[in-house]
């Protein structure tokens, strides 16, 4: 048997026509392709923040509408290409997800704060307070504090400027590797792709036109729609 | 004693009609039609109510008193329900919302009595009651729409983290209904110093001794101050619900009457 942590079947789903692949645990798929391709719509199905019209997608070899939609939520994690975080303090966010399972544990809170490289003191902050850099850094300790299986990204880098992308970047491929996690993200930079995908799958006008291992598909690539977007980026 | 007002006096109320007409007139304000149709209007709407009145006030308080408010239930449940069109069974939660605040309020009226069960004491109390709540519901699912329009991010961000849609939306919720109590909160505050409430008013005009006037007043106004609360949180707690699928998924407010 395979490790196929997801598995999509003939997916369908508004602009997504026939979708079909596969992602093996501890892999980085990275979603690329034009602006309003299908991206974020795929990404949404992982844990059914949307669901499709036609096809069955599976999580860990089950039917992904078996799961109990919170419990799938809390291994699916997902961070949203805004940060969205919720009044009043860093501490509220961190143990929002948590406390809904009953699972917060107040020491995790320093352990949270020291995976996205913010200060101890930040724990009692007021959201507002903080750039936009440290919002995103909470919103992925937020995601975190669930402790997921899977990492759903959402271009979260999108919002921020060069040095902040750097820094999170550099946060996220040493949270990645410390905790085994499958991760699955949307990303306009090519660039980043590279720095953190293992795998990559180009999706244009909702259909899958390649999909492989990451630095292939950027440096090979087999299409004329690949070819055509990878020289425009 | 009862003062009535002569019918050559209530002619010459054209007089203060005629001040808003000439500005109309003079500015091009292109009102001057709905100036003249809302007065004429206004004025017959009024006294087709003091026919029925008079009629209601004669017939026994058991079949009297059901009409009217019958009536009076319905005609708000319109007027709300336009606020919240594009919601799932909005007539029937407003209707139901509705008939339950005005038992609530009149079964304490009586119980505790306050009033009698007669047309002239019921019906007018009934009907201010009643007409407030109308108005925190519209303004309650007003500003629950565009609660639930600003804050989508926020509640995405809750789904995703595991929320219920319960549980999501409680941020949201409570801030539609923070928006949609304070101004009962501040009228309250303020009531009898900035202007002399309606009711007091009336009843003073009408020879009653001011004290008097005022625990009417006192009793409305406290019965309005629960109704609207209790409106505004019935129509929130049950129409927030439908801004979410059964699979805990945040909709757009043009895909709410699709999926409902």
């Amino acid at each position: 048997m395979t490790n196929h942590i997801f598995q999509f079947n003939q997916v369908n789903r508004l602009i997504l026509k026939d979708v079909n692949f596969k992602v093996n645990e501890g892999e980085r798929l990275i979603i690329f392709g034009p602006s309003g391709s299908g991206k974020s719509t795929l990404l949404h199905l992982f844990n059914r923040m949307d669901d499709p019209d036609q096809g069955e997608i599976y999580f860990q070899q089950q039917l992904i509408n078996d799961y109990d939609i919170p419990q799938l939520r809390k291994k699916v994690g997902l961070v949203l290409q805004q940060p969205h975080l919720f009044p009043e303090t860093v501490l509220d966010n961190l143990k929002f997800g948590p406390s809904m399972f009953d699972e917060w544990e107040e020491e995790r809170a320093y352990q949270l704060l020291n995976y996205v490289n913010l200060p101890k003191e930040y724990l009692t902050k007021p959201v507002e307070e903080l750039s936009g850099g440290e919002q995103q850094r909470v919103s992925l300790a937020r995601t975190l504090a669930n402790k997921p299986d899977v990492l759903l990204l959402d271009e979260p880098t999108s919002a921020l400027d060069d040095r902040n992308i750097e820094a999170i970047e550099e946060d996220l491929i040493n949270l990645i590797e410390q905790h085994s996690l499958t991760v699955v993200m949307v990303t306009h930079s090519m660039d980043q792709a590279k720095r953190i995908g293992t795998k990559g799958l180009f999706i244009d006008e909702g259909q899958v036109i390649e999909f492989g291992d990451i630095a292939q598909l950027l440096e090979t690539p087999k299409t004329e729609e690949l070819k055509n977007f990878l020289h425009k980026s | 004693m009862e003062r009535d007002i002569p019918t050559y006096s209530l002619l010459l109320l054209t007089v203060f009609v005629m001040i808003p007409f000439t500005i109309a007139y003079f500015y091009q304000l292109g009102l001057k039609k709905d100036i003249i149709w809302s007065t004429i209007r206004g004025t017959l709407q009024l006294f087709l109510i003091g026919l029925i009145l008079t009629y209601l006030f004669d017939l026994p308080p058991l079949v009297g008193i059901p009409i009217m408010l019958t009536v009076i239930i319905i005609v708000a449940t319109f007027h709300a329900r336009k606020k919240g069109k594009e919601l799932p069974y909005i007539f029937i939660t407003i209707l139901i919302g509705l008939i339950s605040v005005e038992l609530i309020v009149l079964a304490m009226w009586l119980g505790f009595d306050m009033i009698s069960f007669t047309p002239e004491e019921v019906i007018p109390m009934s009907g201010m009651v009643i007409g407030n709540s109308m108005v925190a519901m519209g303004l309650a699912l007003e500003r629950l729409k565009s609660e639930f329009e600003q804050n989508r991010g926020k509640l995405l961000a809750a789904l995703s983290l595991g929320a219920t849609p319960k549980y999501a939306a409680h941020m949201t919720v409570k801030k539609t209904l923070n928006a949609a109590l304070i101004p009962n909160i501040d009228q309250l505050k303020t009531i009898g110093l900035v202007q002399l409430p309606g009711m007091m008013t009336g009843l003073i005009l009408g020879g009653v001794a001011p004290i008097v006037a005022i625990k009417y007043q006192l009793v409305i106004s406290i019965s309005i101050f629960s109704s609207v609360s209790l409106s505004a949180i019935f129509i929130s707690m049950v129409m927030y619900r439908f801004f979410f699928n059964k699979q805990m998924q945040l909709l757009k407010l043009q895909d709410i009457k699709k999926s409902g």
